[in-house]
């Protein structure tokens, strides 16, 4: 089988850096005690213990997003270059990795994904619990019926001051904090509740049923998309939150940071 | 020879005896074996160093503890049978063997177990300050782990009669010790913590009100169990929970 290796070995030839996509603890081994190779590991935690790691905030299904939103994290935090050759090992149908594939670093295509999630006010364990909280509210939905939500996350003080209850807060001298156990037996019944949910940086959900009163002037977001994602977009634009919108309509979740729509994705995906 | 004399012979009885403890012993050991693992204690020990060093010699935590209790019957049945067929005739001796045999199996069992907790609270506080990553901090892990097994040894050493009190008298003053350093160096957390209790539960503020302690002015972004944090325009303070009770707090209403 060496012609194999001959025609296979382009994909892997002098690369910069080998991207392992939640390897497991024995594949890492062996890939580490290769001499000369820039390793980095990526994936939802790290299993393996790898220094070089950066954390996925989903374990993203489709692999373009996996790879994209890995190596953007890894240019963000200085792991590599503009302009460097990777070679990406991942897993596509099986549990372990089962595909390499050569990509290269672009600078230009940076979306912002990473930004949101580590560079803003709230804690990025709180952000991804809203996010995997929106997924699996857009995967159950009402009774089968698509139902909407939207969660600002962060700078509670200052969106408080810039929204008003439409009706008691359910959540008035509660201590709820997402990814606690008791918000997955409640989340049928969010879905129920009308306006905004507010969450604090460090994830204390501090009010829900909020009507957000920010000034829409100059917030761009793509067209077609109703009231709730304007007066998500908007508010990021007058604070430092970011907000996470279940869309009724096409049952998409979206995040807005400084009034800009940085991620898509649909929770069928996941 | 008849039926009934052969039963009277005291070897008899001592090999009866022997087989008895034999067969209990055995059956003792595979029944905790087995009560060890439906209860999981292997889950609990594993990655403890011990029972690293038990596996690298073929065996694990589990089968030690269950061989212990067997070895302990079968001990028991042959001093019994020797006992029973009078080979040694010192009832002295045998009084002080009954004592002694089951101090030194409990003191045997508290040294594993010693072993244990240390090496698996040792995990537990270095998985804890694993985020801490200042190497001075690394020793807190093995002070935990020997201040464990420190009391298991007095706990060992008093079952089998040796004279613990100068050792019992280090470990008053170390906890001692500990307990003054902890007061001094924690007594502001203490306070804090005191009053972020009353805050979570009464709420005198919350999120999104403007209030101010002290000289500081701002909208609270977040109360926990020790701090307040207030957001002025461009600044925010983190208030330690004990100066909302030493100053009181302004609630700014307009």
């Amino acid at each position: 089988m060496a012609g194999l290796d001959d025609v296979f070995g382009d994909l892997v030839r002098s690369v910069d850096a080998v991207v392992l996509f939640s390897p497991s603890g024995s594949y890492y081994e062996r890939c580490a005690d290769l001499e000369d190779l820039d390793l980095i590991v990526i994936g939802t935690e790290n299993a393996v213990g790898a220094e070089t790691f950066v954390e996925l905030p989903l374990a993203f299904d489709d692999i373009r997003e996996r790879i994209r939103f890995g190596l953007e994290g890894a240019l963000e935090q200085d792991l590599i270059e503009d302009g460097d050759e990777l070679a990406c090992a991942t897993s596509v149908f099986s549990d372990g990795i089962d595909t390499v594939s050569r990509v290269r670093a672009d600078v230009e295509t940076r979306t912002g994904i990473y930004d949101l999630f580590v560079k803003s006010r709230a804690e990025p364990e709180v952000i991804k619990a809203v996010l995997e909280l929106a997924v699996e509210l857009g995967k159950k939905g009402q009774k089968g019926k698509p139902v909407g939500a939207l969660f600002v996350v962060g700078d509670a003080g200052k969106v408080m001051n810039k929204s008003r209850p439409l009706s008691y807060n359910p959540f008035e001298k509660s201590h709820v904090h997402v990814g606690d156990p008791i918000v997955n037996v409640m989340l049928k019944e969010f879905s129920r509740l009308d306006g905004a949910f507010i969450i604090s940086d460090a994830g204390k959900i501090v009010s829900a049923y909020r009507y957000l009163e920010p000034s829409a002037e100059g917030v761009d977001i793509p067209k077609g998309l109703g009231a709730r994602h304007m007066a998500g977009g908007a508010i990021t634009r007058d604070t430092n939150a970011i907000t996470i919108v279940l869309s009724e309509s096409d049952g998409l979740v979206r995040a807005f940071k400084a009034g800009e729509l940085i991620l898509e994705v649909d929770p069928e995906a996941y | 020879m008849d039926w009934q004399t052969l039963i009277d012979e005291p070897a008899v009885i001592a090999a009866a005896v022997l087989a008895l403890g034999l067969v209990v012993g055995y059956l003792v050991g595979r029944l905790n074996e087995e009560l060890l693992s439906a209860s999981g204690v292997p889950e609990a020990v594993e990655g403890t160093p011990f029972e690293r060093t038990a596996q690298s010699i073929g065996t694990s935590t589990v089968k030690i503890v269950a061989r212990l209790s067997s070895w302990f019957i079968y001990g028991i049945a042959v001093l019994t049978a020797i006992h029973i067929a009078q080979l040694l005739d010192t009832d002295a001796f045998w009084l002080r063997v009954t004592e002694f045999v089951p101090q030194v199996f409990i003191a045997v069992l508290v040294l594993i177990l010693g072993f244990i907790i240390a090496d698996k609270s040792e995990l537990v506080v270095g998985e804890y300050l694993r985020g801490v990553k200042l190497p001075e901090v690394s020793i807190l892990p093995k002070l935990v782990k020997y201040s464990v097994l420190y009391v298991a040894f007095i706990i060992a050493l008093g079952q089998i009669g040796v004279h613990v009190l100068a050792l019992l008298i280090l470990l008053a003053v170390y906890a001692l010790g500990i307990i003054v350093v902890g007061t001094v160096a924690f007594k502001e957390f203490l306070v804090s913590s005191a009053a972020g209790v009353y805050l979570l539960l009464n709420q005198p503020y919350g999120i999104g009100d403007r209030i101010r302690i002290d000289d500081q002015t701002g909208i609270v972004q977040e109360v926990d169990l020790f701090v307040t944090k207030i957001e002025d325009d461009s600044e925010e303070y983190i208030v330690p929970n004990r100066k909302v009770f030493e100053n009181g707090i302004v609630r700014i209403r307009d």
